[in-house]
């Protein structure tokens, strides 16, 4: 049983498994890319869809956290040993580790490396030198970056859910189970930012099931009830009225139209009868945007089957008439096509960046300017066990360490 | 002609078997006969499946395997920088399998059995006849043993890791296959990079909840529409292509060098570092010749020695019923296998098409533009119809068939006097494809 957990311990603490994994998954993926050429979207749909590959994929955050503590282990054993607090030093712990039957000539040595530039301390029969630092904290942080980032993705597909809704000005937000507060006003701003170019605002009053106000804008989405909310598209919910020749009465139909940017065309259908109306929004002489200002003309065509049968264009809340065809625009509101996405791997994926800006930000200065060398000579027995380690640099550290060593050697020498 | 076109192969060939020599020093005698017999029997397999499926089938198969060794390229290139970087996995448990005789044998068979293959799929169309099989099979003998001799006037010191030996074997095979359209690698990654960045990117986005383009300023949605162009997906091949000699290059110059600690002598200690460091150098050699060879394999690939047939579009005009009439015999012969090319233009639009007789003795009407690259049209040769876009093959069975890269299928009828098209349908088709495709127009032909 021991054997067994120290295997499984093994495999899963193994900078190796992270690789492995993201080939079986190339694997997977040029398979996929044989039979159809949406393969990332298949790819998703089969890991959503198969426990083996989603307990494949998640062996990567757990392989993250074993190594995090397998590195926080060995870092804390380097310093017990360096602090003389433990004589054995595992193998692996440092780069090199050599026992030479000497006599311990620290006094020398000591001065020897700090004129080297090593920050030194001797604790009994133990000397430590080190300098620059650790990238260890660097080192925990990206691997928590690596765990957010593919918990996050795990999270995401195997629990994303999304319904795509109208939020409509002085209509209640939708929500699953109604009783939403009423989305009072809905405004479209410029703005200054490097990013965006628009400000999209949605206010809604606090509801009758206790949510309070609530102001949700374009980036990062607010959650409402446990849901993000996800601006897509800009639209108008219009009231229009139509008749025909031929027509016994008018019809009056609730409509969503999708038709932001101006040029862009929705099309209604007229139920009960063969006509359909395509809109498009006119682009205003002046350069206004339309949503901004509310004021804008509608472009339309009535076709009946394929056949256009007129073109024409209405002022909101304006009427067109033409032939006996009668177009009216009494009511138009503000809407925005808004997705509502419960997906909380979103939350450890943004995580997971901030963390590896943090760990890139501490690695690179220190890696570059102070990479940490180390090395531990400790009296035992007539011998010397000496240990060295170093993240950067090693060469050079390595070259003293070794003369260090043939310092050492030397005196032994002399005095015998 | 032929002997001509087989020159960079057996080229290659040589290349192989001098690499495998040395990979494999021990064994010279072992691997140079299992090299040539593995490629007869490469050749013989090739012809076999080239007659049995004539089509686009046998190529696949055959690119599939070259694939299929590139991907091994990756995963030996990955272990070998964990191995030679990492202290702990510094211990090869493999060592023991690599330096067996069988090892040698078969990683020599395997590699001259596609190397055998990809050398007869250069031949004419169906594998080339009985005599010319055997001359390339008598030509591969030579050229062995004119590599057996190269190979023992090489420096003693040029030694090669399995890694590198692995990274030029797979080298030499890919600059063979890019010699020949239909087993190129290079292009298709391209486009399959191409495909990812832009699915990874819109999946990006709406994982992320990050707001569409209508929100976004248009500066930073022009950087993001970079993205999108094929300028990705020939720069993202790049670097799947390189990046595993690269690694291997890596591996090999950061290799852990040996502990001397236990030398006392400063002086041992330095001339053993400096040997060590000097051998790590000269093992740099194989894999850098490697990636000179890979990017040759690109540039073959980028810019192919095969003549594409392309006709200039010969301008028609529709009959008074608005019906493009173009005759099956006449100037132009519709039914000599090759693709043709017209131009219909009515008032201020135009509309570049083109009709073909597939193998199967069918005519196909087309737009000379796909659904989803800029129109920059298509050329013929070996048995495929190319997208000069995204250099997507297309074999000749599926011109005709909508979807992917293909071209456009427009609807016709074949009567007695030609291949009649409605010229409305026509304007109308090349319009709706050339505005779904506007958003990558940017440096057009």
């Amino acid at each position: 049983m021991k054997r067994l957990l120290s295997a499984i311990w093994t495999v899963l603490s193994s900078r190796a498994l992270p690789p492995l994994v993201c080939g079986v998954f190339l694997l997977i993926y040029i398979g996929i890319a044989f039979g159809t050429d949406d393969t990332l979207i298949a790819l998703m749909e089969f890991t959503r869809k198969s426990v083996i590959l989603k307990v494949l994929l998640a062996l990567i955050p757990l392989n993250s956290l074993c190594l995090m503590l397998k590195e926080t282990d060995r870092h804390l054993k380097r310093r017990r040993v360096k602090n003389g607090e433990e004589n054995d030093a595992p193998a692996g712990l440092f780069d090199e580790s050599i026992t030479v039957p000497v006599s311990p000539e620290f006094d020398e040595l000591l001065g020897r490396l700090e004129a080297e530039g090593y920050t030194c301390r001797r604790t009994g029969g133990v000397l430590a030198a080190w300098r620059g630092s650790s990238i260890f904290p660097a080192r925990v942080l990206f691997l928590a970056a690596v765990f957010c980032l593919f918990a996050g993705i795990l999270v995401s597909l195997t629990s994303r859910s999304s319904h795509r809704m109208n939020v409509i000005e002085g209509e209640p937000i939708p929500t699953a189970k109604g009783e939403g507060g009423l989305v009072e006003r809905i405004r479209l701003e410029p703005s200054s930012g490097a990013i965006l170019d628009k400000k999209l605002i949605l206010e809604v009053a606090p509801s009758t099931a206790g949510d309070g106000r609530k102001v949700f804008e374009l980036y990062p989405p607010s959650l409402y009830r446990g849901y993000f909310v996800y601006p897509r598209y800009l639209g108008f919910a219009s009231i229009i009225r139509f008749s025909a020749p031929g027509m016994q009465s008018a019809s009056e139909i609730q409509g969503t139209l999708n038709i932001y940017p101006p040029g862009k065309e929705d099309r209604l259908e007229i139920p009960g009868t063969p006509y359909q109306i395509v809109f498009s929004m006119a682009k205003p002489d002046d350069g206004s945007d339309p949503y901004m200002t509310g004021r804008f003309t509608l472009l339309f065509k009535v076709l009946k089957g394929k056949d256009v049968l007129f073109r024409g264009n209405v002022p909101a809340g304006g009427e067109f008439v033409n032939e006996g065809f009668r177009l009216a625009i009494p009511d138009f509101r503000r809407m925005v096509i808004t997705d509502f996405i419960q997906d909380y791997g979103v939350l450890l994926v943004w995580t997971a960046t901030l963390l590896l800006i943090g760990a890139g930000c501490i690695w690179l200065p220190v890696r570059v300017f102070c990479p940490r060398r180390e090395m531990v000579f400790t009296y035992e027995h007539d011998t010397v066990n000496a240990c060295s380690r170093a993240e950067g640099r090693i060469r050079i550290h390595a070259g003293v360490f070794h003369e260090s060593l043939d310092l050492l050697e030397a005196r032994r020498s002399a005095t015998q | 002609m032929v002997a001509v076109k087989l020159i960079p192969l057996l080229f290659s060939w040589f290349g192989i078997v001098l690499v495998l020599l040395r990979g494999f020093s021990g064994r010279r005698v072992p691997v140079a006969a299992t090299g040539v017999v593995g490629f007869a029997l490469g050749v013989v397999g090739a012809f076999a499946l080239l007659r049995s499926y004539p089509g686009e089938l046998s190529f696949g198969i055959v690119r599939g395997v070259v694939a299929g060794v590139f991907l091994l390229l990756w995963g030996t290139a990955v272990a070998a920088l964990y191995r030679n970087t990492m202290r702990e996995f510094h211990v090869f448990q493999g060592e023991k399998l690599v330096n067996a005789s069988f090892y040698a044998v078969i990683f020599t068979c395997t590699t001259s059995i596609i190397a055998g293959a990809v050398c007869t799929c250069r031949l004419p169309v169906t594998g080339g006849t009985i005599l010319a099989l055997l001359l390339l099979v008598l030509a591969a003998g030579i050229l062995v043993l004119a590599a057996l001799a190269a190979e023992k006037m090489l420096p003693a010191s040029l030694t090669v890791s399995q890694p590198a030996l692995m990274a030029a074997v797979v080298a030499l095979l890919l600059f063979s296959a890019s010699s020949l359209i239909r087993l190129d690698l290079f292009s298709p990654l391209s486009m399959k990079v191409m495909k990812f960045a832009h699915d990874f990117v819109h999946q990006f986005f709406e994982s992320m909840l990050i707001p569409d383009h209508l929100f976004i300023r248009t500066y930073l949605w022009g950087y993001i529409g970079l993205l999108f162009g094929n300028g990705v997906g020939f720069w993202g091949g790049m670097i799947i292509w390189f990046t595993p000699v690269v690694l291997i290059l890596l591996s090999i110059r950061f290799e852990l060098l040996p502990s001397v600690a236990h030398i006392r002598q400063g002086a041992k200690r330095r001339k053993l570092l400096a040997a060590a460091i000097r051998e790590r150098r000269i093992r740099l050699v194989i894999p850098l010749l490697a990636l000179l060879v890979f990017a040759a394999a690109a540039y073959r690939s980028s810019y192919p020695s095969v003549e594409y047939w392309d006709p200039t579009p010969v301008p028609v005009l529709a009959s008074p019923a608005g019906e493009i009439v173009i005759p099956k015999q006449g100037e132009i012969n519709l039914e000599d296998g090759k693709l043709h090319k017209y131009l219909y233009k009515q008032g201020g639009k135009e509309a570049r098409f083109f009709v073909l007789l597939n193998p199967s003795g069918e005519f196909t009407v087309d737009l000379d533009a796909c659904a989803i690259c800029k129109p920059d049209g298509y050329g013929q040769a070996e048995g495929t119809v190319i997208c000069y876009y995204c250099k997507t093959l297309i074999p000749l069975e599926t011109v005709g068939k909508p979807g992917g890269c293909n071209p456009v299928p427009v609807p016709f009828t074949v009567k007695a006097d030609g291949v009649h098209i409605d010229a409305l349908t026509m304007i109308n088709t090349w319009g709706n494809t050339v505005q779904a495709t506007a958003r990558i127009k940017e440096g057009g032909k």
